[in-house]
């Protein structure tokens, strides 16, 4: 279950990215996850929503994953207000 | 997608960072980074830190069980007296396998992660000043060769850079020869790939043939050893790698 230690990371990131852009919402969140990355699309997914609610800035946060090549985990957009 | 009409947004042709949505007062912004680059940029660090100390990182990683603790106190035996052996050990509770290793008189750093599979960077960065303290008031902060054992599980410490610079798999022959096909990512991402408990090897049915076949069709590159930490066979061979990388 290293994916809920990379949602961690990852909902971080997401609290600097709304404090940069003066949101008080995140809306979407889209990761790219490299086939070779280990990391479980479903127990990531689990793992955010699990987390998220946690957050008034992400309870309502919709995660899209997209499977990619290679093996890196990437952040590649976030909608927010 | 807006949630008025239902648009795609797509993140290609705009090649602003940030930019406001069509249809309502949301803000879209692009932000392409690793979230794994935290870690990665910690790694570096680790590895200069490493270099300074003088030393060579192996980061050990395998199922729990597999001999990777046994492996290092045999090691420790055959080298301890030539070369000078560091040992971080990641499990999730208990100081048991760095009690182990501290009996062969050797400085041993224990980190439990508290739930976490696996080590990462940041936990690494801690074990290594602390080993370096611990040196210090032995002989010196100075290593040729650090052995990180990492949690035992063969899935999630392949995604992890620790700052190593040889990365080695152990597969035992009680697990089955099934397993580089069936966790190929860790094979992928090793250096070096050890079968361990050959002693055993009567009582089971491991094919070493299938097990180097189905590891080398992951990575072509992959060398692998057969040890018995118990017997001694292969430990020569082991040595004779682990001094080649200290010199």
């Amino acid at each position: 279950m290293h994916e809920l230690s990379l949602v961690q990371g990852l909902l971080g990131q997401l609290e600097s990215l709304a404090g940069q852009h003066g949101a008080s919402r995140i809306l979407k969140v889209r990761v790219s996850i490299g086939e070779e990355s280990c990391i479980v699309e479903d127990s990531f997914r689990f793992g955010f929503d699990a987390i998220k609610t946690e957050s008034s800035l992400t309870e309502r946060a919709e995660l899209q994953i997209q499977k990619v090549p290679g093996s890196d985990l990437m952040l590649m957009q976030v909608e927010m207000e | 997608m807006c949630k008025s009409c239902g648009c795609h947004i797509s993140p290609d042709t705009d090649k602003s960072t940030t930019r406001a949505s069509k249809h309502d007062n949301s803000k879209i912004v692009d932000v392409h980074k690793s979230l794994l680059e935290a870690n990665r940029r910690q790694a570096e660090k680790n590895r200069h830190h490493i270099e300074a100390m003088g030393a060579v990182a192996i980061n050990m990683i395998s199922s729990p069980g597999s001999g990777k603790t046994t492996l290092l106190e045999a090691t420790i035996d055959r080298l301890g007296d030539r070369l000078r052996i560091g040992v971080i050990e990641g499990d999730i509770e208990t100081e048991r396998d760095a009690e182990r290793i501290r009996k062969k008189g050797v400085p041993v750093v224990q980190l439990t992660t508290g739930g976490a599979c696996h080590l990462d960077a940041p936990l690494v960065h801690k074990g290594l000043h602390e080993l370096e303290a611990l040196a210090h008031e032995k002989s010196g902060p100075f290593f040729d060769l650090i052995f990180i054992e990492n949690v035992g599980n063969l899935v999630c410490p392949a995604t992890f850079d620790l700052g190593e610079h040889r990365r080695i798999v152990l597969l035992s022959v009680p697990e089955g020869s099934d397993k580089p096909a069936k966790y190929p990512a860790v094979f992928s991402t090793a250096d070096l790939f050890l079968i361990t408990k050959t002693d055993l090897i009567k009582y089971f049915d491991f094919s070493v043939k299938e097990a180097v076949s189905e590891a080398k069709r992951i990575k072509p590159s992959l060398e692998s050893m057969e040890i018995s930490s118990k017997t001694g066979d292969g430990l020569d061979e082991w040595c004779e790698y682990l001094e080649s990388l200290c010199n």
